[in-house]
């Protein structure tokens, strides 16, 4: 153990002073490094705490397997009743389609994958997928659970990719209701508490009318999200801006805290009313 | 190995023990708030027994492994342990601690102190109300370390004693 007190301006005191003021500065810079640093370094630091992450996922392995087979069964059930109306429908699309000679809808494919959440500090609205580059993954991809849209992946690394949910500041999705008759953009705001955290569907024309309850898809503009993907359905009006805009606070359809089993998307979502290449949407 | 470094490898044995156990907990175990803060109470305890400059060294450490999972606010994490740790290493020229109640007044101090600097590193579009996270959270989880703090130490006492 050091002694207490160092004599006064002593070489030692003088070097320890140099230091902390070093290393004070190397703190202080970490967090205006750009983002791409950022993202760097923490995936070298990551690869330090590899066993608590692996550690992390074994965990979530044992509590998917832990999933009763009744309610697996239940889905199923469900699941094979919803696909027998819907080879049905997708006939009557494909019949449709060839009539008004439209090009054929893009085909996705995604991938099964277990989340993992960091509890640490700032690591709030982040999640670690155990699927990654060597499968596919890459950055922009749709997280999904099996009730709807949980987030997306913001960095893909060679065996695992770190998203962010709708939780997320800088979550944003274009959307749509399920009728397609109105389209706008879904938003995470921050509540004064992380229980009041909300999605808003934004950007919709005052003279529009929106009944609640109606439910809220990915509309599939910007290339990110593939449409039809479920996201919330609408609660109250959040705020009106004059008498030019309305936005709606949503119910979210997925509980991100509660996903532990999600698919990644792995296709080109591309935009399936084919209105061109537009824009990648800021997420 | 006489009894003054017999208590120091004690001392960052615990240490040690405390920052593979936050680990586990946080990461491994996906716990959040409701695991204590065993980071933050090792590098309290750490800083009490080397020089200033090390010190800091170890609080940018410990901060940068924090923020490895961070994408909320890359470097609040580093900021607030290398803050911690200045001023925790600084206290050992101020105390010496013979008190009993000097150490979980020391950790609830240290623990809050972090909590505040690491709100007030993140951006405003980022963190939430100071009231709900610096003063609600922060003094509960304080309090929490504390408790976890002044349990720590009648074992390591007991253990000492044996």
């Amino acid at each position: 153990m050091s002694p207490y007190g160092n004599g006064p301006n002593s070489g030692e005191q003088i070097r320890d002073l140099t230091l902390t003021g070093f290393v004070l500065l190397l703190a202080f810079g970490t967090m205006h490094l750009p983002q791409s640093t950022q993202e760097r370094l923490s995936t070298v630091l990551q690869s330090g705490l590899r066993p608590f992450i692996s550690m992390q996922e074994l965990v979530s392995e044992a509590g998917a397997r832990r999933v009763r087979v009744e309610e697996i069964q239940a889905e199923l059930d469900v699941l094979s009743a919803a696909m027998s109306r819907h080879q049905a429908v997708e006939d009557e699309n494909r019949t449709l389609r060839r009539l008004l000679d439209l090009q054929e809808p893009v085909d996705y494919t995604y991938l099964p994958a277990t989340v993992n959440r960091p509890g640490t500090p700032g690591s709030e609205s982040t999640f670690l997928v155990d699927v990654g580059t060597r499968e596919g993954v890459q950055a922009g991809a749709p997280v999904l659970s099996p009730t709807g849209l949980v987030g997306v992946i913001r960095e893909a690394r060679a065996s695992n990719a770190l998203g962010i949910d709708w939780t997320h500041p800088d979550f944003r999705s274009s959307a749509m209701l399920a009728d397609g008759s109105i389209y706008g953009m879904v938003e995470s705001r921050r509540g004064d508490f992380r229980e009041d955290d909300r999605l808003v569907l934004n950007g919709i024309p005052y003279h529009e009318e929106v009944t609640l309850g109606q439910v809220v898809l990915t509309s599939g503009l910007g290339g990110v999200f593939p449409r039809g993907i479920a996201i919330g359905t609408v609660l109250a009006i959040a705020e009106e801006e004059g008498t030019w805009r309305k936005a709606y606070v949503l119910d979210p359809i997925a509980a991100p805290a509660a996903a532990t089993h999600v698919l990644v998307f792995v296709g080109e979502s591309g935009d399936s009313v084919n209105l061109g290449n537009s824009s990648r949407e800021r997420w | 190995m006489n009894g003054f470094e017999q208590r120091g490898s004690l001392v960052w044995l615990a240490v040690l023990i405390l920052f593979v156990l936050h680990f586990v907990l946080h990461i491994g175990l996906s716990y959040g708030r409701e695991a204590p803060d065993l980071l933050t109470l090792g590098l309290l305890i750490a800083v009490r027994e080397t020089s200033l400059g090390r010190a800091s060294a170890l609080g940018l450490v410990t901060g940068l492994l924090e923020d490895a999972m961070s994408l909320l606010a890359f470097g609040t994490n580093s900021i607030a342990m290398t803050v911690l740790a200045i001023g925790g290493s600084i206290t050992r020229n101020l105390f010496v601690g013979d008190s009993r109640l000097f150490f979980p007044a020391y950790i609830f101090a240290g623990k809050w102190t972090r909590d505040v600097v690491h709100w007030l590193a993140m951006g405003p579009e980022v963190r939430h109300p100071f009231m709900e996270q610096a003063v609600g959270q922060g003094i509960v989880g304080a309090l929490y370390l504390a408790g976890i703090a002044v349990a720590l130490s009648i074992i390591l006492g007991r253990w000492g004693e044996g």
